[in-house]
């Protein structure tokens, strides 16, 4: 049973703040992923969890205790890094061992408890070697093993799988949340990988310049960034953003990319909900989801032209020139085959999100 | 290694190992020199040319150990018959060894040994370890003025030893560290302790802070971080420095000459006063150098791997 809370947490590296009045609420058993670009504060937040970086300002609790001025060995956490951190002159078995003899337990306790930690993540037979030995995958395994063995309070992961090839990462990505199913206990993970935080998050935590983004699960995220950051940043191929502008016409309502010369049309209660929002600049966001398209002319599609195409196998995506803008679409994979052709799209109204232009911030408009 | 070699390569591989051992036979030269001339008898030490087979003896290392007077008139066939194998040899080259009672009277030459070796041992084992203290510290922590503390610290070297060796002794009379093994240690852990410095931030900045900081959540203190960790991962660099270290303690001649002249003093500056007037002995004086040389060599020789990875250091880049 572990929470943890941030509570308006300030850091500053000199005179650069690295994270911005930091609140965030993680609760018993949640794996929580803290996700952003390198720099963007994610791993200072960590470590300062951790205990190995102070904060300037604000409380960080683990239940319900303020720890901030607590030794990193008396939170009763365990943390894995992106380097791994096995020490080297030790074998694998008195790496995991480690941990342990830093407590008062008994030889054989320690031992037990190395070979049960062994037995799940299935390295038992590597007990006797040294790291360098070690496979990149099974070198993250001990880590976690050393990790775990303490059984803490709570794990924290700073991008530990980011240092192995594509493939390994995807197994180990299976690996870690299987884990995290059978063992539960609360975790929190950082990388910049959004595809990883997608599939390994109870909730993600976007972190932008040292300032907390949005937190939600995956598919908060996914299909209601609050802002434009959020929705650039999460989900790939990228959300196409351009300016918008919306005009009102006799059923409905034309909302114009850009430059082009017509619109493309939207339900006429988008104008009462945009109303609201009045002032500012306008801009729309649509996932290449979203961008329907057609070989023949219909009612609410508008003809365009394709630019380049991009098969990646189980669908392509397609540059479409919308004006002088481009508008990516998803397509069935050989649907379009190449630059030049003339087909007909339009926005699917459900999933277009509309931001404020001046603060990035989305309007929340659902239709 | 798969890589073919052109002719060219293989041409210029057999020139680098003949230059390679060219240069090995220049440096081995002198050694081998001392190294005969240790076992030599006493009239073939000076021949020209030089003698190069000889029926090697260890009389020198026997006249290197007793103290001996020159004798007047040959010595008395019975005590000469009497007298044990090593005796007769020092009785060969007219001379007796000096007794009290029965007690054979020993030479300076195992004292000052032991000196160098009490002075080296101590003054390395101090310069090291605070050098690696000193050297995690500023390797992990950020202070105010780092870079000039460091340069402060190598600036200690820019200064030819020698320069200030009279204003020292002149000090070191005051306090009555003249003489002394203390005195002498204080000398060469102050003139060690920059290069050790030095030398082990460059290895404690080779390893990865993340170590520690494991050790540090997984429950132990920065101390207890440092000596499970941190010292089992800089073995090789205090092995290095302490090769270098011991080396320049160990061959130290000009501090010795002046502070010491009898308690203290260490085999360097002990070894070439034997020359004594007349003729001088050179095979004494070279057992003396070739035992001298030993402690160094045998000690390099174990370490020989760190030592590699220490001198090459800095030449590879991450």
């Amino acid at each position: 049973m572990t929470q943890i809370e941030l509570r308006g947490v300030q850091k500053f590296f000199g005179a650069v703040q690295v994270i911005k009045d930091l609140n965030l609420k993680i609760s018993d058993n949640e794996f929580i992923v803290l996700l952003g670009q390198s720099g963007c504060g994610k791993t200072t937040t960590l470590r300062a969890i951790a205990g190995l970086e102070t904060i300037d300002e604000g409380d960080i609790l683990i239940d319900g205790k303020p720890v901030q001025h607590l030794k990193a060995a008396d939170r009763d956490i365990a943390m894995v890094f992106q380097s791994f951190s096995l020490y080297p002159h030790m074998s694998v078995y008195e790496n995991i061992a480690f941990p342990l003899r830093a407590t008062r337990k008994s030889k054989a306790e320690i031992d037990s408890e190395v070979r049960s930690v062994a037995k799940t993540l299935q390295i038992s037979d590597l007990l006797g070697k040294k790291p360098s030995a070690l496979s990149g995958g099974d070198m993250q395994r001990v880590a976690i093993g050393r990790a775990l063995v303490r059984r803490p309070k709570a794990m924290l992961m700073d991008e530990p799988i980011g240092a192995l090839d594509a493939k390994l990462r995807e197994e180990m990505r299976a690996e870690i949340k299987r884990l995290h199913i059978k063992q539960g206990s609360t975790t929190i993970y950082v990388t910049h990988d959004q595809i990883e935080a997608m599939s390994l998050a109870d909730r993600i935590v976007i972190m932008h310049e040292g300032v907390l983004q949005q937190v939600g699960t995956p598919d908060e995220v996914y299909s209601r960034p609050a802002n434009l950051f959020v929705a650039q940043f999460v989900g790939s191929p990228v959300m196409n953003v351009t300016d918008a502008a919306v005009a009102e016409k006799a059923s409905s309502v034309s909302v114009t990319v850009g430059d082009a010369a017509t619109g493309f049309e939207f339900p006429s209660t988008l104008l009462s909900k945009l109303n609201v929002h009045a002032g500012g600049g306008l801009a729309l966001g649509i996932r290449p989801e979203g961008v329907l398209i057609r070989r023949e002319a219909a009612d609410g599609f508008m003809a365009v032209e394709t630019q380049i195409v991009e098969p990646l196998g189980s669908f392509d995506i397609v540059d479409l020139k919308v004006g002088s803008n481009m508008l990516r679409a998803r397509t069935k994979s050989g649907f379009i085959s190449g630059p030049g052709e003339k087909v007909f799209a339009r926005i699917d109204p459900t999933q277009a999100h509309f931001f404020d232009k001046a603060s990035g911030k989305s309007l929340e408009v659902r239709l | 290694m798969a890589a073919v070699r052109t002719t060219g390569e293989v041409a210029l591989n057999r020139i680098a190992v003949v230059a390679v051992l060219i240069a090995t036979l220049i440096f081995l030269a002198p050694i081998y020199w001392i190294a005969s001339t240790a076992f030599k008898p006493k009239e073939l030490a000076v021949t020209v040319p030089p003698t190069v087979l000889f029926q090697p003896e260890v009389t020198p290392f026997i006249r290197l150990f007793t103290k001996r007077v020159q004798m007047q008139k040959p010595v008395d066939p019975q005590v000469y018959e009497a007298a044990p194998w090593w005796e007769k040899r020092v009785y060969d080259g007219g001379e007796r060894v000096l007794k009290v009672g029965n007690d054979v009277q020993l030479s300076q030459y195992p004292n000052r040994f032991m000196n160098s070796l009490i002075v080296a041992v101590i003054s390395t084992v101090l310069a090291v370890g605070m050098g690696t203290f000193t050297a995690y510290g500023f390797s992990r922590f950020k202070m105010a003025g780092e870079a000039d503390l460091l340069f402060f610290i190598l600036s200690t070297r820019m200064l030819p030893p020698v320069v200030v060796a009279i204003p020292m002794f002149l000090m070191y009379r005051i306090v009555g560290l003249n003489d002394s093994h203390i005195g002498l240690i204080i000398l060469y852990v102050a003139f060690n302790l920059s290069f050790s410095v030095w030398l082990m931030k460059g290895f404690m900045d080779e390893i990865p802070k993340e170590y520690e900081e494991a050790a540090l959540v997984d429950g132990y203190t920065r101390m207890q971080a440092f000596f499970k960790i941190v010292l089992p991962e800089a073995a090789t660099g205090i092995a290095a420095t302490a090769v270098f270290c011991f080396i320049t303690a160990w061959n130290e001649y000009a501090f010795a000459l002046i502070m010491t002249n009898r308690r203290a003093q260490t085999a360097p500056p002990f070894i070439p006063s034997q020359i004594g007037s007349g003729l001088p002995d050179w095979t004494t004086i070279a057992a003396g150098t070739f035992l001298f040389l030993l402690p160094v060599a045998i000690f390099t020789f174990l370490l020989r791997n760190h030592l590699l990875r220490g001198m090459s250091f800095g030449a590879i880049r991450k």
